[in-house]
């Protein structure tokens, strides 16, 4: 039976998959770039703007379904859920910007011992993987997808924690490296743990469950 | 056939509902019933907890408005219409040979959908009908307990300098104010509402919810209602009927976040087709 | 003729037709009216209407009609409105259906047969002599049937929601029946009532056996009595003329009974719609 609220929440559901859609795209530009030395900070600020806007759309829509139609139930965790995924979304394009950013103003990683930049593709990498792995599970409300997250979660911090630790024992890095890489390192486990917080929503959405996948 | 859990805040209960419970103020076990050969009600068992508000939800002719007339006795006034099982009050059977009626209606009060106000009667005389006519006035003093059932109804400021006006010469919202405080001068311990706002405005509405917040202070409640924001509002618990079956029953938040049926689901979300 | 010309044309044709029953309905009410009031008013004094037959007045007849209204109302109103009461609250079976049907029947009844029963059960029996009782009795025969099904009505009338309020608060049905339907219905039962006693005012056929008629004010229980019908009838037999007007203005009177008791009722009505 088509409800009223079903045609808004189909707008909402396809704002918010635009969203993921666009963060992705911004995120592996940045990532990407960073790496080989690039830069894509033209286009990763376009697509974070666009971001931006969009969350303050999805709020508005979110906000109207509510005071419309008073929903319950799955309806209410869905829009809920939508809101905070909407956010998480933003964040993608800001850390996205951040990154770009970073090699500006601070020069990047070409000052930087080889395995450096090795390092922080592998984890881009990783990264990378678990937003795929957010926005799929979304679209297919696959909760078993969005379970299995929190393995590389788990992978992703070992990875942070094992970087800082080696920064501080090796002495001979240059303070421009120092700080271009734990940053960015930082913002790469920042953006690991909004996918897992997109992943817990997805199985909130299900089954209306509050876990924690890290 | 229906399994009946009951939730709470560390995690499901399942309960077998055919003992007594007794924290609740009533309960019915097994409790069926009948217009002539039609069943409206199949094997109910439902626990109403003291001092708190249940509400009743489900489609027109699930059997709401028939469950509780179950429970104050009013059921059996209908021609052709019988029941089988049990109701408790207090873990005393309703329905026991040596229990009267008339009895159980004065501890069970009833709010009707469409305010009924006695037509002949000034509000004065209105809420003070139960005590006259059940001849329970004996030594009290009248004015103190008009006045006190129309405060607690939340009508005395509007109605205290004009209370010989007739009863049916207010608005709707006040006249079922009205109803309410007749129903509470006879103290009862329990109070039935079949859906008590359907014919007001929004406005009267909400006066009314406010009141059934406060209400369950001193009384139980028990609300029907077809509204489901209104039950997520009000009640504290919200049973869910689909044809004269209990199919659900649960604490309000749970049930309106994440309802355990699939039917209920469909029904607070209005996916029922 | 254009097609709404001659609609329009139909139109006041079924309007004049039906203008013209009404009239043709009335002619005869306006004609009762006009004769009795020529005829009658002359005869209306105060010596017409309190002295006795033998000094030229019908005060034995206006009497007579009185004390049958007032026995008759003590006989069958509180029979007739308990059963109505009883129809309207407790007659939900089948006991109470067949009682409805005789009720109806005997409404309809012919008063020569209601009056010849009382003769033969009162008069003959009961009592021995033409008396007002036998007369009240055969009223009583007509009055209540009318007043049980009017009474059964306004019962009817009042809402079943009022009745459920009172029992959901714990009251017994007798005390719900009589503090909270019965004032409801009151403005039903008073008009049923007033309006059943306007028709036995106007009764001949029943009284002219029972008691028989008089020339003399009321003389005791077992005595035949005198009563406006009856004068009429009486009246109108006789080859005297002053006799003939006698009966006029009795006539007269009897009518202005009934009107005053209909225009009685509307005034109430009125009352109770306006409210």
């Amino acid at each position: 039976m088509h409800r009223l609220l079903d045609r808004g929440l189909e707008q909402l559901t396809a704002m918010v998959f635009n969203m993921g859609k666009v963060a992705e795209k911004a995120l592996a530009i940045s990532i990407d770039g960073f790496v080989r030395e690039k830069d894509t900070s033209g286009d990763v600020h376009e697509l974070s703007e666009i971001l931006l806007s969009l969350t303050v759309e999805v709020e508005e829509k979110a906000f109207g379904l509510i005071a419309k139609y008073q929903p319950v139930a799955s309806d209410l965790r869905i829009i809920n859920s939508y809101m905070k995924i909407a956010y998480d979304f933003e964040r993608y394009g800001r850390y996205a910007w951040d990154i770009c950013f970073i090699r500006k103003r601070l020069g990047g990683l070409k000052d930087c011992e080889e395995w450096i930049p090795h390092f922080i593709e592998e984890m881009g990498e990783k990264v990378l993987q678990m937003v795929r792995t957010s926005i799929n599970s979304l679209k297919n409300q696959d909760t078993d997808l969005a379970k299995a997250i929190s393995k590389t979660e788990q992978e992703v911090d070992e990875m942070y924690f094992q970087y800082l630790d080696k920064l501080v024992k090796e002495a001979h890095v240059t303070g421009q490296c120092t700080t271009s890489s734990v940053l960015v390192v930082r913002y790469l486990e920042r953006i690991a743990d909004h996918a897992t917080y997109i992943a817990e929503a997805v199985v909130y959405i299900a089954t209306g469950q509050k876990i924690t996948l890290r | 056939m229906t399994t009946l859990r009951m939730s709470n805040k560390n995690g499901e209960t399942a309960v077998n509902l055919e003992q007594v419970r007794p924290e609740a103020k009533m309960q019915s076990i097994a409790l069926n019933a009948w217009f002539g050969s039609k069943q409206a009600l199949k094997d109910i068992n439902l626990t109403v907890k003291a001092n708190a508000v249940t509400a009743i939800i489900g489609p027109s002719g699930c059997g709401k408005s028939t469950f509780i007339r179950c429970l104050n006795r009013m059921h059996e006034l209908v021609p052709n219409a019988r029941m089988s099982g049990q109701v408790l009050l207090d873990g005393k059977n309703i329905y026991s040979k040596e229990t009267d009626s008339v009895q159980i209606r004065r501890r069970v009060g009833m709010v009707f959908q469409k305010p009924n106000p006695f037509p002949t009667m000034s509000i004065y005389d209105n809420v003070a009908a139960g005590l006259k006519l059940t001849g329970t006035k004996k030594g009290q003093n009248l004015d103190e307990i008009v006045k006190k059932s129309l405060q607690q109804a939340t009508l005395w400021d509007e109605v205290k300098d004009d209370l010989k006006k007739p009863g049916t010469g207010i608005s709707g919202g006040q006249q079922q104010r009205l109803c309410i405080a007749r129903a509470i001068a006879l103290q009862p311990e329990v109070i039935l509402m079949d859906e008590p706002c359907s014919a007001l405005d929004p406005i009267a509405t909400a006066k009314i919810e406010e009141l059934i917040v406060q209400l369950k202070n001193d009384y139980t409640v028990v609300i029907v209602t077809h509204n489901m924001q209104q039950a997520a509002r009000v009640s504290d618990f919200t049973a869910f009927m689909y044809l004269g079956q209990l199919v659900e029953f649960d604490d309000t938040t749970s049930m309106f976040e994440n309802p355990k049926s699939e039917l209920t689901e469909k029904y607070i979300t209005g996916k029922f087709g | 003729m254009t097609n709404y010309s001659l609609r329009k044309f139909k139109n006041q044709l079924f309007f004049i037709l039906c203008a013209a029953c009404v009239i043709i309905a009335i002619i005869p009410l306006l004609s009762i009216l006009y004769e009795v009031v020529s005829r009658g008013a002359p005869q209306l004094s105060i010596n017409f209407l309190t002295q006795k037959d033998a000094d030229g007045g019908i005060g034995p007849a206006i009497q007579g009609t009185l004390i049958l209204i007032g026995l008759t109302s003590i006989i069958g109103i509180p029979v007739g409105v308990l059963s109505g009461v009883y129809l309207a609250e407790f007659g939900n079976n089948k006991y109470a259906a067949s009682i409805r049907t005789v009720n109806d029947v005997l409404t309809e009844f012919p008063s020569i047969v209601v009056g010849i029963t009382a003769f033969g059960v009162v008069v003959l029996g009961i009592i021995g002599s033409y008396s007002p009782l036998a007369g009240a009795v055969a009223l009583s025969f007509i009055l209540i049937p009318v007043v049980a099904r009017t009474t059964e009505e306004s019962l009817k009338l009042v809402p079943n929601s009022v009745r459920e309020a009172s029992l959901a608060l714990g009251v017994h049905k007798w005390r719900t029946t009589l503090s909270v339907v019965l004032p409801a219905a009151k403005g039903g039962l008073v008009t049923g009532t007033l309006l059943a006693i306007a028709r036995i005012a106007g009764e001949t056929a029943p009284l002219i056996m029972t008691i028989l008629g008089n020339s003399y004010f009321f003389q005791g229980f077992s005595s035949p009595m005198d009563a406006l019908p009856l004068r009429i009838w009486r009246d109108s037999l006789q080859p005297y003329a002053n006799l003939q007007a006698q009966g006029w203005g009795a006539a007269l009177v009897l009518i202005l009974i009934v009107l005053s008791l209909n225009i009685a009722v509307r005034v109430a009505s009125r009352g109770r719609l306006r409210r």
